[in-house]
């Protein structure tokens, strides 16, 4: 029962199935998506392949510099996805974003590691890095969806922006419901995934843990501590960035820097 | 006498652009005065404006209010009394009342004295919106009457400066008239200091406002207007 079954390279491969039948879906259908399926796969492949060996490297030398490295590796790695979804060209926000992104998740994966599990040293990279890693993985997403939203509204609404900044508004106080919204816009996704989880599906890490033979009552305490970190971290990062990338929208005057696009 | 207001050589160009729309522009209001401003569309009326409540950022040059730069000046504490009321006038979705009060919600703004329905029931006669309630959505409004309201609540924080944008500009004649008519009053009757930019002929009944034209990167007294 508790044996882990291995999956051979044939069996690996036969999986692969499953990228054909994407492919022809994208295919007959005209998707145009063939080409990004194809670079998808030979990412996956690739960057687990990778993620494997230097996991299994770090497990054996244990040392607390590499451990630290991979996260930084993983923070900066969330950092340029973000700034590949987020084109905005006015307001420098990547590094404040990075700054924050870095010691909210830092805080957030010691606090796991080290006090709900229980772990010496906090850094044991078998519980920190992929702790760390959902935590990047998740509020990198809501990171992305609330910096979006804050400078499309800043945009869209910039004259009523105006309208409270001309009648004695400060900054804070006219871009108050642009920034309630852009929080909330990320936070949301993770808020759901609690409401569905064990119901609608079964997550990732979890399935993981019982396909390698832990017992369901344990890999679900595992599964709660994660998803309560994850919406934790989410808006801990997501109001500390958007308080500060919501100040660089805004000039020494308190004007509004954004123009339309 | 301090004036309330003094332009010294400011200059300015839109960001990217190496044009400037001012070069060293010098101007000064005193307290109680109206000023008219025209000038052919893109002069930078509105922009003059705007840099005098700092929603845009000069390249060169200063402006003093009562004396202070301006950029000495917390920009909340500037803007609660020198006050700017744009274009296309702003409300946010809610009552007449919400609206109106928006100003008292702001921090800076907080210990002024709030007027109550009495008082707002009485200013709304005044700018001709009798007809309006308080409790009815000010986003289903005439452009109009959003205009007046616009100019109404921005009365209500008590500025020492009111700058008018085009108020006219996307209003009938009939409106038009009215917002004429309340500028004319708030400057006769209630000693507003006032700086109005608009390209219609305004000539109001009671009182000759200073009209300057903007042309040529500066301002320029109208002699002939007075």
């Amino acid at each position: 029962m508790n044996q882990i079954i291995n999956i051979s390279t044939g069996q690996l491969l036969l999986a692969l199935v499953f990228i054909l039948i994407a492919q022809a879906s994208s295919f007959i259908y005209h998707l145009g998506l063939n080409r990004d399926i194809t670079i998808g796969t030979i990412r996956t492949f690739a960057q687990l392949f990778l993620m494997g060996y230097v996991l299994t490297f770090i497990l054996k030398t244990s040392n607390s510099f590499l451990v630290l490295s991979v996260f930084m590796v993983m923070v900066v790695s969330a950092m340029f996805i973000i700034k590949g979804r987020v084109k905005e060209k006015q307001i420098p926000y990547i590094i404040p974003t990075f700054l924050t992104m870095l010691v909210s998740y830092l805080a957030t994966a010691i606090f796991v590691s080290g006090l709900i599990v229980g772990i010496t040293p906090w850094w044991e990279p078998r519980y920190f890095i992929p702790a760390g890693g959902m935590v990047i993985g998740n509020s990198m997403s809501a990171l992305a969806i609330s910096l979006e939203r804050l400078f499309r509204d800043m945009r869209q609404q910039k004259e009523l922006v105006e309208m409270k900044l001309s009648l004695g508004a400060n900054y804070r106080e006219a871009s108050l419901d642009i920034f309630r919204n852009a929080v909330s816009a990320g936070m949301i996704p993770s808020i759901n995934a609690m409401m569905g989880v064990g119901l609608v599906f079964i997550p990732g890490m979890m399935s993981g843990q019982i396909l390698a033979g832990t017992d369901p009552l344990i890999a679900i305490r595992y599964q709660i501590v994660v998803m309560l970190m994850l919406v934790g971290s989410t808006a801990v990062s997501s109001v500390a960035v958007m308080l500060f990338v919501r100040r660089r929208c805004f000039g020494s005057g308190e004007e509004v820097l954004l123009t339309p696009l | 006498m301090t004036p309330l207001l003094e332009i010294r050589n400011l200059s300015f160009a839109y960001e990217g652009s190496a044009a400037l729309v001012f070069d060293r522009l010098n101007v000064t209001v005193q307290e109680g005065e109206f000023i008219l401003v025209k000038g052919p569309s893109g002069a930078g009326k509105s922009t003059l404006l705007r840099l005098i409540c700092r929603l845009n950022k000069p390249q060169g040059g200063s402006i003093l209010f009562q004396g202070s730069d301006i950029t000495s000046i917390a920009p909340a504490k500037l803007r609660s009394v020198v006050s700017y009321v744009a274009q296309i006038p702003q409300m946010i979705d809610a009552t007449v009342e919400e609206n109106l009060l928006m100003p008292f919600s702001f921090a800076i703004n907080a210990a002024k004295p709030r007027p109550g329905k009495e008082e707002l029931h009485e200013m709304l006669r005044k700018f001709y919106l009798g007809d309006v309630t308080l409790d009815q959505s000010a986003m289903k409004l005439s452009i109009g009457q959003k205009q007046r309201l616009a100019i109404m609540r921005a009365l209500l924080q008590e500025p020492l400066l009111l700058l008018l944008d085009e108020p006219t500009s996307a209003l009938d004649q009939e409106s038009a008239s009215m917002v004429f008519s309340i500028m004319e009053r708030l400057n006769t009757d209630d000693r507003k200091t006032l700086i109005t930019v608009t390209h219609i002929d305004f000539k109001p009944e009671t009182v000759t406002p200073l009209t300057y034209t903007l042309a040529h990167r500066s301002l320029h007294l109208n002699e002939s207007d007075h």
